[in-house]
C-alpha cells in the first residue's frame, strides 16, 4: 500500500509522466519507421538519455519499447511491411483487414490488446522481479561468473543458423570488452596510447553501430516497393462484442508472451508467431485466419505487448537480457551506474518503482498517444526512405556526440558499424556480441579473478558453490541441446540430400 | 560455403593480432594469478579454434541449394560508401563545424540514395540541419563541434 501511495505520488512529483510519453511516442514513430526495429530505435534514444538523471531515463527506454510494438504494427497492417520484427505475425491478418476496407479497425484492434497485454506483462514484472532478484542476494563472486557464463550460453538460442558463428560473435565481443584499464591491476590493455580507449568502448557505441549504423549500410541505396498509405485512415476502438470475440486469442498471446519473455534469447518475434500459430489452433474460426481474422491480430499483439514487460523480468533480478531490445535497456542501466540485481531493488528503489509506473502510464496512455500519433507516423511510412536514411545518420552522429562531447565516440560508432556490417555479411548474429561487451569483464572476467584471489588460486571455489554450479549445469545443458540440434538439423538435410 | 572459408580466415587474422597485441601488455606489481593478459590469451586460442572449425567444416560439408532468398541488401562497395560518408563528417565538422557539415551530410546521404538532386532536397538538407542545431545545441545545450572556420 505504501508502495502504490509512492507510485501515485511519483506521478505529480517526479518526471515520470514526462519520460514515460516521450519514450512512448519515440517508440512509436521509431517502430513505424520501415527499416527501424525496436532494438535500433531504444539505440537511437540511448545517447539522449545519457544526460538524465537514472530514473526519467530507464523509463524512457521501457516505454520507448512498449511504442515501438504498437508502432510496428502501423506500416505492418497499412502497407504489409513490418516496422519491427514482432509485427511481422500482425501483418498476416491486418493487412488483409486493410484491404478489406477494415484498416481502422485492426489499428484499433492492435492497440487495445497492446493495452491488454503490456497491463498483463506488467503485472507479471511486478510480480516476479523482486522475489527472483532475492536469490541473487546470496551471490558471491563465484555466483556471479556462473551468471555470467549462464548469461553467454544465451548465445546458443540466438544462433538457430550456426552455433559456431555465435560463439564467434560473443567472442568478438569479449575481446571488444577487455579494450580499456584491467579492472583489477589496473593496467591499460589494447589501448595503444589512446587516452580515449582508457576507460574501455561504452556498449552503447558498440550497440548504435551495430544496429542503426550497420542497417543504414546494408540497406544503402535500395528503395523498397512501398505501398503508399492513406493518410486520412482512423482508429476504430473494437465494440464490446468485438473485445469478447478476441479475448481467447489475447489469453493465449498473454500466456505466450509471459513465457517467451522469461526465456533467453525467444523475444517478441516468436512469441508472436507462436501466439498467431496457437490463436488460430484454438479459434472457433480457424479458417478465417490468414483472411482477415481480426484474432489474427489481437493475439499476435497481445503477446509482443507482454514481451516488451516480461523481458525485463530476468534482465531486472539477474542480469541477463533476452533480448536485442533488453540488451540495449541493460545498457542503459550500466551507463546510469545500475547494476541489475538485489541491491538495484535496495538502492535504487525509486528507479524501480518509477519503471513500474512509467511503464503503466505508458500502457495506458498508449490508446490516446497511438490515435494522435497516427498521422504523423503514417506521413513517416509514406517518407521517401533518401531523406529517412539521412536523417537517421544525422542523429546517429549527433546524438553518439553528446554521451562525451568528442568526435573519437563517433568514429567508435562507424567502425562498429563497419564490424555489424562484416558480422552481417558472413551470417554473424549480432546479439551475442552485445552481450559479451555488456556481460564480459564487468560480470566474468572480474568475478572470475576475484574468486581466484579470494580462494588463493584455488579452482576447487568455482565448485564449493552450489548456484554457481547450478548455473554452469544449466548453462551446459542449453549448449548442448543447441549442439543437438544443429547436429540433427545438418543430418537431415543430408538425408534430405540423398 | 565460400563465405564460411573467407570468415574463417579473417576470425583467424583477428585471432593472431590480438594474441600478438595481448603480448604488449604490460606487467603490474598488483598482478593476480590470472594477471591483465589471462583473458586475452584465452580469448585469441577460443577465437583461433572457432575460426579453424568453421573453416574445416565449410570444406567438408556440401553446399546447400535452394536456400531462402534473403532480404534485398546493398552490394558492399555500396555500404562501405555509406560509412565513408559519416566518416568524413568527422574531419569536415572539425573543419567546417557542425551546422555546415550537417547539411553537407544530408544532402550526401541523399543523393546517394539515388535521388535526383532538386530544391526541395537542398530545402529538406538546410531544415534538417537546422532543426538537428537547435535541438542539440539551443534545446538540448550541448556543445555541438565547432570547425576552424565556423
Amino acid at each position: 500500500m505504501e508502495e502504490f501511495r509512492h507510485a501515485l505520488e511519483m506521478l505529480v512529483t517526479t518526471s515520470v509522466v514526462p519520460a514515460a510519453l516521450g519514450g512512448l511516442i519515440w517508440g512509436m514513430l521509431g517502430g513505424a519507421t520501415p527499416g527501424l526495429s525496436a532494438s535500433i530505435t531504444m539505440a537511437l534514444l540511448l545517447p539522449f538519455t545519457y544526460t538524465l538523471s537514472p530514473m526519467p531515463a530507464i523509463v524512457m527506454l521501457a516505454t520507448c519499447y512498449i511504442g515501438a510494438e504498437y508502432g510496428g504494427s502501423i506500416p505492418a497492417i497499412l502497407i504489409r511491411t513490418p516496422g519491427t520484427n514482432a509485427s511481422a505475425a500482425t501483418m498476416l491478418d491486418g493487412y488483409e483487414m486493410n484491404r478489406q476496407g477494415r484498416a481502422g479497425e485492426a489499428l484499433g484492434l492492435s492497440l487495445w490488446s497492446g493495452v491488454i497485454g503490456g497491463l498483463f506483462g506488467l503485472t507479471m514484472l511486478v510480480l516476479l522481479t523482486e522475489p527472483l532478484s532475492r536469490l541473487a542476494l546470496l551471490f558471491r563472486p563465484t555466483t556471479y561468473f556462473g551468471l555470467g557464463i549462464l548469461g553467454l550460453s544465451v548465445i546458443a538460442s540466438l544462433s538457430s543458423k550456426s552455433l559456431l558463428k555465435g560463439m564467434g560473435a560473443a567472442l568478438l565481443g569479449l575481446m571488444v570488452a577487455t579494450i580499456g584499464t584491467d579492472p583489477v591491476s589496473g593496467v591499460s590493455r589494447f589501448t595503444f596510447g589512446v587516452p580515449d580507449l582508457l576507460d574501455g568502448i561504452q556498449p552503447l557505441f558498440v550497440m548504435v553501430g551495430l544496429y542503426a549504423v550497420t542497417e543504414l549500410m546494408t540497406r544503402a541505396g535500395i528503395t523498397p516497393n512501398l505501398i503508399k498509405s492513406n493518410a486520412s485512415i482512423r482508429v476504430r476502438f473494437p465494440r464490446f462484442r468485438m473485445m469478447k470475440k478476441v479475448a481467447r486469442s489475447q489469453i493465449i498471446g498473454c500466456a505466450v508472451g509471459t513465457f517467451e519473455g522469461l526465456m533467453p534469447g525467444a523475444g517478441g518475434t516468436i512469441a508472436a508467431f507462436i501466439a498467431y500459430d496457437q490463436a488460430k489452433l484454438w479459434s472457433k474460426h480457424p479458417e478465417e485466419f490468414g483472411k482477415g481474422a481480426e484474432e489474427g491480430v489481437a493475439g499476435p499483439e497481445a503477446a509482443n505487448n507482454t514481451v516488451a514487460s516480461t523481458a525485463l523480468i530476468p534482465l531486472l533480478s539477474l542480469g541477463i537480457p533476452a533480448s536485442n531490445s533488453a540488451a540495449v535497456l541493460l545498457g542503459g542501466l550500466l551507463i546510469h551506474g545500475l547494476l541489475p540485481g538485489p541491491r538495484l531493488f535496495e538502492q535504487n528503489s525509486d528507479v524501480i518503482l518509477g519503471l513500474y509506473t512509467g511503464t503503466f502510464v505508458a500502457d495506458i496512455a498508449q490508446v490516446i498517444i497511438g490515435i494522435m500519433v497516427l498521422p504523423v507516423c503514417v506521413w513517416l511510412v509514406n517518407r521517401p526512405k533518401p531523406y529517412r536514411s539521412a536523417f537517421i545518420l544525422a542523429l546517429v552522429l549527433s546524438g553518439v556526440y553528446t554521451v562525451h562531447m568528442s568526435l573519437f565516440d563517433v568514429g567508435i560508432v562507424l567502425s562498429a558499424g563497419l564490424l555489424g556490417y562484416f558480422m552481417k555479411y558472413f551470417g554473424f548474429p549480432f546479439l551475442p556480441a552485445v552481450l559479451g561487451v555488456v556481460l564480459g569483464t564487468k560480470l566474468i572476467e572480474s568475478n572470475y579473478r576475484r574468486s581466484l584471489v579470494l580462494s588463493g588460486g584455488d579452482f576447487d571455489i568455482f565448485f564449493q558453490d552450489p548456484i554457481a554450479v547450478g548455473f554452469f549445469v544449466v548453462a551446459a545443458i542449453i549448449m548442448l541441446g543447441a549442439l543437438y540440434a544443429e547436429w540433427r538439423a545438418a543430418q537431415q538435410r543430408k538425408v534430405s540430400l540423398a | 560455403m565460400r563465405k564460411d572459408l573467407v570468415a574463417a580466415a579473417i576470425l583467424l587474422c583477428i585471432a593472431a593480432a590480438y594474441y600478438a597485441a595481448s603480448t604488449t601488455i604490460p606487467s603490474s606489481t598488483l598482478e593476480d594469478s590470472v594477471g591483465p593478459r589471462g583473458l586475452p590469451v584465452v580469448l585469441a586460442v577460443l577465437l583461433a579454434m572457432v575460426a579453424i572449425v568453421i573453416g574445416v567444416r565449410a570444406l567438408v560439408t556440401a553446399p546447400v541449394s535452394g536456400e531462402a532468398a534473403k532480404d534485398a541488401e546493398a552490394p558492399w562497395p555500396r555500404a562501405i560508401g555509406m560509412l565513408v560518408i559519416g566518416a568524413l563528417y568527422i574531419p569536415v565538422a572539425n573543419f567546417l563545424g557542425y551546422w555546415l557539415t550537417l547539411v553537407m551530410l544530408l544532402l550526401a546521404v541523399i543523393l546517394y540514395e539515388g535521388m535526383k538532386p532538386s530544391w526541395r532536397m537542398l530545402a529538406v538538407a538546410l531544415g534538417g540541419a537546422t532543426f538537428f542545431f537547435l535541438l542539440f545545441d539551443v534545446l538540448l545545450g550541448v556543445r555541438v563541434p565547432e570547425g576552424m572556420l565556423f
